[in-house]
């Protein structure tokens, strides 16, 4: 049987900027390579000015990298067909102001070649499913950053792309809106699209992602599937219920003959993709 | 993918991105400025300049004057609405990150700057058929108020029919012609080679400040183009300052349009005849720079990066 065709393939990506005052160029990318296969939910994790966004950009074909290739579906993203498949929202997106939400998606759905009742449909359906129909004839200047986040979700939709990408979808939004957005990833996921997203939210990322990528000064430091990164072998895990600070001090030592405390769960601990995080980050950052 | 397809498919993501351009201007109010232009077609019927000539000239000023002032207003509403709109929409676009989410559509860099040059122009041109329209109309009430009054002067005075009908087509000539048509059509031509070089500034500058100030001296500079040529070809090549000089003439020579081929507005102001063949050549300069521009904002645009 042959191997499907990877949505998303990056190899050894490599992307140098010129500056201004420095002769040296600065290396944002580096001897990055990420594979995403089709319908995973990939979250790629790291601090302001780690490489993410980059490394997302010129999946896109908007920078060029200095080495290495990006490929979508099997077509190089520098070229334009590879865009066919793809949706993508940018961190804090400002659509058109003088659009109203309907407006916009139609505008977006007709770049795509869409048109007529099915461009009609699709802008229906997607209206429906970030849950702005009431909003859909309201410009988009009046939005709120939540409502902002979620009609760029569906502009990215629009063309029904089996790949979408996210840069910080949640940056700004309040916690509702923030689960909403996360919802709509579910919805995507459970549609069998691809994602491919990077945000800062690791408990959001730990929820919706299934592989998940730890990028530090544009290198990638740790890489696999989320299960297998978060479980610590050489531990074990104990899970109780309605057990009292002060009986969680003593537990080793009375649960055997305590019988007031319910014994839920014996399994392995896991840590938090946060506390991963940090100590990749953290650990790297006092070794340089 | 056929060829054909691929043109129309082509065309048609032009046309969604021109009318959104468009309709993006329209939005920001810029038809305001017609009350402005209204006011100042008004303003000109009352600019009746002190004549040396006889009476049978009388009023005839006055129609040069709504001519000139009205031209000139479309000169300047139309040079600074080209510069201003066209410097405006590319930063904001990159600026407001809107400029991602389009370029990660199935668009062609080439069709989205088309796509934006042709809105400005659009609404550049609407505005001038606005304006147009104002400019005809009140010129032709008022050619007839002219040609009404020296009409009963010459009945009064018994001229023979000849001299009538010479009188009536000397009015006639200052009144809204053919030739005027082609003029308004010459601001707009200027316009779009006005355009097209703000498109491919604004791609390699940082600022729709920077755009619009260079580009208003590109226009200054433009003027000038043809004694910038004069001097290529009379100055003697070699070194020193007539090298420098003759370095600088060609590139004016060649990079800038001559901006004084379009002073044949002026002669039409005086009620002269725009000869077809040089509106012919204008059309030919403007649609050569609009594509010379374009191509270049393309060679820019293409490889920048966001």
């Amino acid at each position: 049987m042959t191997e499907a065709t990877p949505a998303v393939e990056i190899r050894h990506l490599v992307k140098d900027f010129k500056t201004s005052f420095k002769r040296q160029p600065l290396r944002a990318v580096d001897d990055v390579s990420i594979r995403i296969m089709p319908g995973e939910v990939y979250g790629l994790i790291g601090p302001n000015g780690s490489g993410k966004s980059t490394t997302m950009k010129a999946l896109l074909g908007l920078v060029a990298p200095t080495s290495g290739e990006c490929s979508i579906f099997g077509k190089d993203s520098l070229k334009v067909d590879s865009r066919n498949e793809v949706g993508f929202l940018p961190e804090n997106p400002y659509f058109y102001k003088h659009l109203s939400g309907e407006e916009t998606l139609k505008f977006y759905g007709k770049l795509c070649g869409i048109k007529g009742a099915k461009l009609r449909d699709r802008v229906k359906e997607l209206l429906e499913l970030v849950d702005l129909e009431g909003a859909s004839h309201r410009r988009i200047g009046g939005y709120s950053k939540g409502m902002l986040q979620r009609i760029g979700l569906a502009q990215a939709l629009i063309q029904e792309p089996q790949l979408v990408i996210l840069d910080e979808p949640t940056a700004g939004v309040d916690p509702v809106g923030s689960r909403e957005i996360r919802d709509l990833i579910f919805k995507l996921r459970e549609r069998g699209i691809t994602v491919f997203l990077c945000s800062h939210l690791l408990e959001q990322v730990q929820e919706v992602c299934d592989h998940v990528g730890i990028i530090f000064r544009g290198k990638m430091v740790k890489e696999g599937r989320l299960e297998d990164l978060i479980a610590i072998e050489d531990q074990t895990e104990l899970v109780m219920k309605d057990a009292s600070p002060e009986l969680v001090a003593e537990i080793e030592a009375l649960i055997a003959k305590d019988g007031t405390a319910e014994h839920v769960r014996t399994g392995k601990p896991r840590t938090t993709l946060e506390r991963l995080f940090l100590r990749e980050t953290r650990s790297r950052e006092e070794t340089n | 993918m056929n060829p054909l397809i691929n043109m129309l498919s082509h065309a048609s993501r032009i046309g969604v991105i021109a009318r959104h351009a468009f309709t993006q201007l329209v939005r920001m109010k810029v038809f305001y400025f017609l009350a402005f232009f209204a006011v100042i077609l008004i303003g000109s019927n009352f600019f009746d300049l002190p004549q040396h000539e006889g009476p049978e000239s009388a009023g005839i000023n006055i129609l040069r004057s709504i001519k000139s002032w009205s031209l000139g207003a479309m000169t300047l509403f139309s040079v600074v609405l080209s510069i201003v709109a066209t410097a405006l929409l590319l930063p904001k676009d990159v600026e407001d990150r809107t400029l991602y989410t389009i370029l990660a559509k199935p668009v062609p860099r080439i069709d989205y700057l088309a796509g934006k040059l042709i809105g400005v122009l659009l609404l550049v041109f609407v505005s001038l058929a606005l304006m147009d329209v104002l400019m005809t109309g009140i010129l032709h009430l008022r050619t007839e108020m002219v040609l009404a009054d020296q009409m009963a002067v010459a009945e009064a005075r018994n001229w023979p029919a000849q001299d009538v009908a010479l009188l009536k087509s000397d009015i006639l000539a200052q009144g809204p012609t053919a030739s005027l048509q082609g003029a308004v059509f010459s601001v707009f031509l200027r316009a779009t080679i006005i355009a097209s070089m703000a498109m491919l500034i604004s791609t390699f500058s940082s600022s729709t400040l920077f755009t619009t100030i260079i580009s208003f001296l590109i226009y200054f500079v433009g003027h000038f183009q043809a004694d910038a040529r004069a001097a290529y070809f009379t100055h003697e090549a070699g070194t020193g300052d007539g090298f420098w000089l003759r370095g600088v003439a060609l590139l004016i020579s060649l990079v800038l349009p001559d901006f004084q081929l379009f002073n044949v507005i002026d002669a039409v102001i005086e009620g002269q005849v725009l000869p077809l063949l040089i509106l012919g050549k204008l059309t030919l300069i403007g649609l050569f720079y609009f594509v010379f521009y374009v191509i270049a904002s393309w060679l820019v645009f293409a490889r920048k990066e966001f």
